[in-house]
């Protein structure tokens, strides 16, 4: 309840002042949803739970509500801004749990000749739908199964426009230890765009507490009426990642993976959008991400998951073995890519109220796919949303292996 | 002034005068006559003409040079009765533009209502947009369900912005296009300088009138026009838009437009568009411009980063 009475507190703080304000505005939604998982049958994870039942934790049926408030205030020169949530959740199998959360809770305004925000915002960088390297500040996570609004980063940002150039400069997570990683790793950034005609040309750079420097630029093109296309490339001197400890099939007492600085690589989106007069649009990516685990590293660790189950012959106690094969999925939270080279492809229809879409994320090098069907229908303070994802195949594929094999999911939205 | 040919009748412009007094009849001429009838009728009317024989006007000019010339002024002619074509018709949509962009930067509030073809009403939108000029319009969504979205539009280049990743999305003319009233159709208030073609001729206002328009086949002069083709008819007298067949790319009837006029009688503004889809759904959408106001915006306003800034823009 903690988290819920700090998101209140957010907007109670914009109270007093929405009342003295120039301005105001109040806005936000009721957001049910309901999401039914079937776990894998394959996959470390589930030969762990059928080893030992238990060993893994498995999300069960999911049901939850959230509600989210957005208030705007301005008082002369300083804008103030604050979007906060609740969430009340049921998982099966587990009690009812209330989590809030502040997306976004900042000032902004403008001095001589910039503009200034400070406080905890979104600040979404880079072309691109399914991965974005040069996404350095928010880093948000994509093709999540259901829409939602991403946690903003504490900050300081400045920010300087003319008609066809922007420069951006932010100090993100100032306050945060040397030892957080990812996300929430303290860094400088800075990017500058500028507008040319049909073409949108990006630049970056990066300079991370621990992680280093790391230099990207994307460009979005407008080739004609209907065709859209875009890249990204991004080149990094550290990365933090997770390396396992034990490359063979030996037993572990403890977690075997641990935190780990990689080396330089590079991270390389390339794609497009096609839409018709029909309103049906095709998307098209394909990306590297040096950031995720080599062919190598899923090699070895097929290797040890193979290797482990054969302890229960030689009379090892089976709670080591499945806590070993546990520790394994340690694997998939690796990167944001499971694999370095992704193919992802998306088909969506607009029609009158309605939105239906198919995609498909495919991994060549085991073959693993994820698809995913959804269809929205939006009225005028309603959005309904129903979808399935499932994944598909070879048994050894890294996609297949994940805990979770099927979702089907429902969401019902009211925004006022 | 010569105006377009027609399924062999060709309309042609007896006088020119200001839009406002123009007077216009209809002649119908042989199929032979096509090819060249559109520059030569007039200037034989005047006693200028190349045409026939051509020794009227031309006498005393040997054989050879005389054909040469004739080609010449034949060229001239109709460079020149092209340009003055074009720029009538850029006088009467200017005309017709004004109905709708009283002012070369505007704030417009809008409500789109869509109704089914039974006549229920459908959906409701409000947007808000800042007409700019040099063909710059910023739409901002302000309806509950899409609150926070805003569409930049530069000329032949768009952008979106969705309020949920702070990110703005360059975008195609074609994803302009979706939705029952298009962005193009919230945010579009000219069609000087988009378009260029021809007047066709007097037309009945609506197909089952007495009352006779001025009828105007458009051609879109830039890639990033929301519709290719219009077929538009205007007040023969003011100059008010009446009606317009709007067609896509692949020259598919898209909307059928309608245009409300404030004063019927005596009209100074657009008070309402009304579309039919004739694509798919055949619903009717009302485009009311509620408010209109002087407003320029700042050059920054108009990059597509700034879209991101919030709540500044609001």
């Amino acid at each position: 309840m903690g988290n819920a009475l700090t998101a209140l507190f957010a907007l109670a703080l914009l109270a007093p002042v929405a009342a003295r304000a120039d301005a105001t505005e109040l806005t936000g939604q009721i957001r049910s949803y309901w999401i039914n998982r079937q776990t894998a049958d394959t996959g470390p994870l589930a030969l762990a739970n059928a080893i030992q039942p238990g060993t893994a934790g498995m999300d069960g049926a999911t049901a939850g509500a959230q509600a989210e408030l957005r208030a705007s205030a301005s008082m002369g020169a300083v804008q103030l801004h604050a979007h906060a949530g609740l969430q009340a959740q049921e998982v099966e199998g587990s009690r009812a749990d209330t989590q809030s959360r502040v997306n976004e809770a900042y000032a902004a305004g403008q001095a001589l000749g910039w503009q200034w925000s400070a406080g905890k915002k979104i600040v979404s960088w880079d072309v691109g739908y399914g991965f974005r390297p040069n996404d350095v500040v928010q880093q948000e996570v994509r093709r999540t199964l259901t829409s939602e609004t991403p946690e903003g980063r504490p900050l300081l940002m400045a920010e300087h426009f003319d008609a066809d150039t922007a420069w951006s400069v932010v100090w993100v997570n100032p306050t945060q230890e040397r030892s957080d990683t990812g996300a929430q790793e303290a860094a400088l950034a800075a990017r500058v765009y500028r507008r040319s005609g049909a073409v949108d040309w990006h630049g970056f750079v990066r300079q991370g507490e621990h992680t280093g420097p790391s230099v990207g630029a994307a460009a979005s093109w407008v080739a004609n009426d209907a065709l859209e296309l875009h890249a990204s490339v991004r080149a990094y001197q550290h990365a933090d990642s997770s390396v396992s400890t034990v490359t063979d099939g030996s037993l572990v007492n403890m977690n075997p993976w641990r935190a780990h600085l990689s080396g330089a690589g590079q991270q390389v989106l390339i794609g497009g959008t096609w839409t018709s007069e029909t309103q049906i649009s095709v998307l098209v990516e394909a990306w590297h991400d040096d950031t995720a685990l080599t062919d190598a590293h899923w090699s070895v660790w097929t290797a040890r998951n193979r290797a482990l189950p054969l302890w229960l012959k030689q009379g090892v106690p089976t709670a080591a073995v499945a806590g070993n094969l546990a520790w394994q999925g340690k694997a998939f939270g690796v990167s944001n890519s499971l694999r370095q080279d992704n193919l992802f492809v998306r088909l969506s229809w607009q029609q009158d109220r309605w939105q239906t879409a198919l995609d498909v994320l495919y991994t060549p090098a085991d073959q693993g796919t994820v698809t995913s069907a959804s269809v929205v229908w939006s009225g005028e303070r309603f959005k309904l949303e129903a979808g399935l994802r499932t994944h598909g195949g070879p048994a050894d594929a890294v996609l297949r292996q994940l805990p979770v094999q099927r979702q089907g999911y429902a969401v019902a939205v009211w925004a006022f | 002034m010569i105006l377009a040919s027609q399924n062999g009748s060709f309309p042609i412009q007896t006088t020119t005068t200001t839009p406002g007094d123009t007077h216009w009849r209809r002649r119908s001429l042989t199929s032979t006559a096509r090819s060249n009838v559109a520059v030569w009728l007039p200037l034989a009317r005047r006693g200028e003409g190349v045409g026939g024989s051509g020794e009227n006007t031309l006498a005393g000019v040997g054989a050879v040079p005389r054909k040469v010339l004739g080609f010449l002024l034949l060229v001239a002619a109709t460079l020149l009765s092209g340009e003055a074509h074009a720029q009538e018709v850029q006088s009467l949509l200017k005309d017709a533009d004004r109905y709708r962009m009283s002012a070369d930067n505007l704030q417009v509030d809008t409500q789109v209502s869509v109704f089914n073809t039974d006549g229920t009403p459908d959906k409701q939108r409000r947007y808000t947009v800042f007409a700019q000029s040099e063909r710059k319009s910023l739409v901002l969504m302000q309806s509950p369900m899409e609150k926070g979205q805003k569409v930049l539009m530069l000329g032949d280049d768009f952008w979106l912005l969705m309020p949920g990743t702070q990110r703005p999305m360059r975008i195609t003319p074609m994803q302009k296009l979706l939705g029952d009233a298009s962005t193009g159709d919230v945010a579009t208030m000219n069609w000087a300088g988009d378009y260029t073609g021809q007047v066709v001729g007097e037309e009945p206002c609506q197909p089952d009138s007495k009352a006779t328009c001025l009828h105007l086949s458009l051609q879109a002069q830039r890639k990033g026009v929301t519709y290719q083709r219009i077929e538009l008819w205007i007040g023969k007298v003011r100059h008010e838009p009446v009606r317009a067949d709007l067609f896509v790319q692949s020259d598919k009837l898209a909307k059928q437009a309608r245009f409300v006029m404030d004063k019927p009688g005596n009209p100074t503004t657009v008070a309402e568009m009304v579309l039919v889809d004739q694509l798919s759904n055949k619903k009717e959408t009302r485009i009311q411009y509620l408010n209109r106001k002087e407003r320029t915006v700042s050059a920054e306003w108009l990059n597509p980063m700034f879209l991101a800034r919030n709540p500044a823009l609001e």
